[in-house]
């Protein structure tokens, strides 16, 4: 249970980093939106989920946030990418292509390539 | 790197938890808007778009839980959440809590003060000086297993011959009589080594101390340190001390410098004033030998291990020493070898006694302890039990078993917390109180006992472990509870808890096993004041004199005591005049010396052991100790008669087998004797003691140079001979000061003052604990009958009559609690036959204590019972 949501939460802070990343400063319900958009409705979670995300990844120091008006002309908690969320960025982009290329390579192998 | 950041920013996100916690309502609030927004324009109504915006949100608490995991640190927050939670927890529970509190402050005050007493006497045996527990004491040690002391020139022998040992001290307990003629004071000081001070690593509070130089020639140093104590009395603590001169065993010393505060001397509990060079003894004590003499053993000597020794090689190169001492000088040192001693296990001094003495008492103490927290872990387990719904609520709210323990647990652990500080305000008051202790037999004794951060480390851990002990029982309880089951309104099976039974009998077991002891304690205490000494202390007024300063020989002792003699006797209203050695039921006790007795073989190994009192004729007639046979000792100018003993009537039994004993000889270290008289048996060190077997020598034989006056007054009130007395002896010797008087009535008193400590505890901790365990019974009875008061309307309503059903819940409670007492009382009699008795049982204390015990529990059994019954059957029944 708890793994799963460990998981979920390393991808999700990744598809955060990246939603900033090419959407420049954003609130949460855009956030939410854009990853929404974007993974269709595979990804089926909680928007709720997203906060505890966004917060770690402040304490981390990846994102900064401060408070702006959001497009109903409230005030709204926007978020930015720091020069460090953006390195990490790179590094767990690069991370995952890796992964996900080894997953692929098993994925792909056939029982005469393993013998 | 990244935790650390997280780890502060947590930190700091503790502190401004609720700027937090409104920014994330606000963003959420925020979020659904938005999302409702979206909703509205796709074209659902607005009741609609609402839940669905909630929906895609998932579950607000759930996450918000999460935001504060992931925000803050839990385990703090958990934390200061349960101890607010503890606060007002107690706070409901104001009788329970204080019951609590102060139980547990009284059993760790108790124990803290204890405690104290022991590490001062174990880790600070020198008050002001550091690091003294590591100071050995290096003993000579004779064939027989006596420690003679040391004397001076094997002193400067071993201070090269043990180089394991590094600041070899000497010093030496004199008695010093200080002031000018007629008004001479007795103050007790220390010929020390010159290295004294320095090896003890001290600092003089003002002017210097005693250079190695000026104890090196005899006799031409006239220097003096004094303590600080006798500064502020004496010189009212001006600097111009220093300097001055005190007039000691008429010689006048230079004061040059001042001991610093609380440093008492290198012999606990002593209390010296003054310390003067070594080499001044042939100057102040009348010409001694002691510097020459190698058999003059009269130093003690004391000394730290250099770094990287170990007590071994001390004790290796000390033996080595002293064989060849032995060969070197045979008529001084043959047959003595050494030992290096820890300094609380000493020959000389109380500590050893004390040490003993004080393991016993904390041992008891402990188990008191431990009963009062059984108490106590019966109680909140009385109480948790009612607590039952609110741990089932919150367990249905999500709070885990671990989340319940640990609530249980802080609440206790306050609660302990709580009485172990009040329990280190108690042994504050405790030490102090103590530090006010009076001169015992002839020497000032101080314990200067305070609580430190070592005793207050000590209070704490009781404390914890006591807060440990008491909610674990309660909260394995709470936590394993079914929260099905505890949220139904009416439990239709009270379930009977083992537990609480279990506990209830291991506290009245342990009640048992003190309440014993401490009646016992306090009945030979009491029993004291009412047996017969066998002896008649009333009317007698005890003095002493003390001629050692003046190094008289046997010549002049035995004169200046038969003319000091002559001149009582002829006081007006002195019926009886007589001095001795010994003074019987005195603090120190009454030394017993090897015999050997004309008629007597001995089989076992080992030496026939007597109790040896010196004493002048006229002496059981002041003592009303009458002579079952034979006459009194010869009188003191009477030349012609053979040296004379008198024995006791359990001397005779036990070692002539009830033979006639007049005429035989009796040979003892000091000579040989004849047997003259047969005194009756009559008390020695202690009240109820055994009959003892003793030997009387006499003045005439074996002058000495100090003595106790014994005066029997003619009038009845002996203390008006005190200045008649006093005028006696300044007429023989006016600089020789009279001290230590006192009433026998007031010798007893005084010296009993060691052991009413302990007394007056037992005298306030017995009913407080019988006290306690009623408490405990009460409310684990009254508790579990309230469980089944539905269970008694019952039976009331079948007819039962509330008579047997009280019985039944009596027997039912007393069950255990038998049990308990009976372990307890088993317990307490093989304590009582193996170690403190040794074979006898006190009846009355083994049957009238169990009687109380019981009864009382079966009170605190009653009175709930009762009250259950009273219950009208119906109401009962609709009752829960």
């Amino acid at each position: 249970m708890k793994q799963k949501t460990d998981v979920l939460q390393g991808t999700l802070a990744l598809m955060v980093l990246k939603t900033l990343d090419v959407l420049g400063p954003l609130h949460g319900y855009g956030i939410a939106r854009r990853i929404e958009q974007i993974s269709g409705d595979l990804l089926a979670v909680n928007q709720g989920t997203l906060y505890p995300v966004l917060l770690k990844l402040e304490q981390e120091g990846a994102i900064a946030s401060e408070w702006g008006a959001s497009e109903n002309n409230r005030r709204a908690r926007f978020y930015r990418l720091t020069r460090a969320g953006r390195k990490q960025l790179q590094v767990e982009t690069q991370d995952w292509e890796q992964t996900a290329a080894i997953i692929g390579r098993f994925f792909e192998a056939k029982p005469e390539d393993l013998s | 790197m990244k935790s650390l950041r997280r780890f502060f920013t947590r930190l700091c996100n503790l502190m401004t938890r609720r700027a937090q916690e409104e920014r994330l309502r606000e963003e959420i609030a925020e979020h659904i808007a938005l999302q409702i927004a979206e909703n509205l324009r796709a074209g659902f109504s607005p009741v609609e778009a609402r839940r669905q915006a909630m929906l895609k949100f998932g579950g607000v608490e759930a996450m918000k839980q999460d935001f504060r995991a992931v925000r803050g640190l839990l385990l703090i927050e958990n934390f200061l959440g349960d101890l607010r939670n503890a606060g007002r927890t107690i706070s409901r529970m104001p009788g329970l809590a204080t019951v609590t509190i102060v139980s547990l402050a009284i059993g760790i005050g108790v124990n803290t003060t204890i405690f104290s007493w022991i590490q001062m006497i174990l880790f600070e045996p020198m008050p002001a000086v550091t690091g003294a527990a590591s100071f050995l004491l290096v003993e000579p040690r004779t064939e027989t297993g006596g420690y003679p002391g040391a004397s001076w020139m094997e002193y400067r022998d071993l201070q090269t011959q043990v180089p394991a040992l590094r600041d070899v001290v000497a010093s030496q307990m004199v008695p010093f009589n200080v002031g000018e003629k007629g008004q001479t004071e007795r103050t007790h000081g220390q010929l020390v080594s010159g290295n004294y001070f320095s090896a003890l690593g001290l600092k003089p509070a003002i002017g210097r101390f005693i250079r190695p130089e000026e104890a090196e020639r005899p006799g031409t140093e006239p220097v003096i340190v004094i303590s600080y104590d006798y500064w502020q009395t004496r010189f009212h603590g001006a600097p111009e001390a220093v300097g001055q001169k005190v007039r000691v065993n008429e010689r006048d010393l230079i004061v040059i410098g001042v001991a610093p505060r609380g440093f008492q001397g290198t012999m606990l509990p002593l209390k010296f004033e003054l310390w003067v060079p070594a080499t001044m003894a042939p100057a102040l004590l009348g010409g001694t030998r002691d510097l020459e003499d190698r058999s003059i053993r009269a130093f003690s000597l004391i000394g730290m291990l250099r770094p990287g020794a170990t007590r071994e090689e001390a004790q290796a190169e000390f033996s080595t020493a002293m064989a060849q001492l032995a060969r070197d000088y045979p008529e001084a040192s043959a047959g003595i070898g050494g030992e290096i001693l820890p300094f609380w296990n000493g020959p000389r001094g109380p500590q050893r006694l004390l040490i003993s003495g004080l393991a016993i008492l904390q041992g008891v103490m402990l188990l008191l302890l431990l009963a009062v927290c059984g108490n106590t872990a019966n109680l909140m387990l009385a109480r948790g039990s009612t607590r039952q719904r609110e741990m089932a609520v919150r367990m249905a709210l999500g709070a885990g078993r671990g989340r319940i323990a640990s609530l249980v647990l802080s609440e206790n652990m306050v609660l302990a917390f709580l009485g172990a500080s009040l329990g280190a305000a108690i042994a504050v008051w405790g030490t102090t109180a103590l530090r006010v202790a009076p001169m015992i037999g002839a020497f000032p004794i101080l314990f200067p006992t305070r609580v430190d951060g070592f005793t207050l480390a000590f209070a704490v851990l009781l404390g914890a472990a006591c807060g440990l002990l008491f909610s674990a029982a309660p909260a394995v309880h709470l936590a394993r509870l079914d929260p099905q089951e505890g949220l139904r309104s009416s439990s239709n099976t009270p379930p009977r808890s083992r537990a609480r039974k279990v506990l209830m009998g291991a506290e009245v077991g342990l009640a048992m096993v003190v309440l014993i002891a401490a009646a016992l304690f306090l009945q030979s205490f009491r029993s004291a004041r009412q047996t017969d000494p066998r002896f008649r202390p009333e009317g007698v007024l005890l003095a002493a004199y003390d001629l050692s300063g003046r190094n008289p020989d046997e010549t002049s002792e035995r004169e200046f005591a038969a003319r000091l003699l002559e001149r009582l006797r002829s006081l007006p209203d002195v019926e009886a005049a007589a001095m001795a050695t010994n003074v019987p039921l005195d603090l120190h006790g009454i030394p017993a010396r090897p015999f050997t007795v004309q008629g007597r073989v001995r089989t076992e190994p080992g030496k026939d052991r007597a109790i040896s009192n010196t004493v002048t004729p006229g002496y059981f007639k002041v003592m009303g100790i009458p002579l079952v046979e034979g006459n009194d000792f010869a009188e003191m100018g009477d030349r012609a008669a053979p040296p004379q003993a008198i024995v006791n009537e359990e001397f005779v039994r036990r070692y002539l087998n009830g033979a006639d004993a007049l005429g035989r000889r009796l040979q003892m270290r000091a000579g040989s004797f004849s047997i003259i008289a047969v005194a009756r048996n009559s008390v020695y060190d202690a009240f109820g003691e055994p009959a003892q077997p003793a030997v009387y020598l006499s003045y005439r034989d074996r002058p000495q140079d100090q003595g106790e006056i014994h005066l029997r007054t003619r009038t009845g009130n002996e203390t008006a001979l005190t200045s008649e007395a006093r005028a006696v002896l300044r007429d023989l010797d006016p600089m020789l000061p009279l001290y230590d008087v006192r009433t026998f009535a007031q010798h007893i008193e005084r010296n009993l003052y060691l052991r009413r400590i302990p007394a007056r505890m037992f005298a306030v901790l017995g009913p407080l604990l019988l006290g306690l365990a009623a408490i405990g019974i009460y409310a684990v009875v009254s508790y579990a009958v309230a469980r089944r008061t539905r269970e008694i309307g019952v039976r009331l309503a079948f007819g039962a009559t509330s008579r047997r059903v009280v019985l039944q819940i009596i027997r039912e409670n007393l069950g255990g609690i038998t049990w308990g007492a009976a372990i307890g009382w088993v317990l307490a009699l093989l304590i009582s036959v193996r170690v403190i008795a040794k074979g006898a049982v006190n009846f009355p204390v083994f049957i009238g204590v169990p009687a109380i015990l019981l009864g009382v529990a079966a009170l605190a059994c009653w009175i709930p019972a009762r009250r259950a019954t009273r219950i009208d059957p119906m109401a009962a029944l609709r009752h829960e």
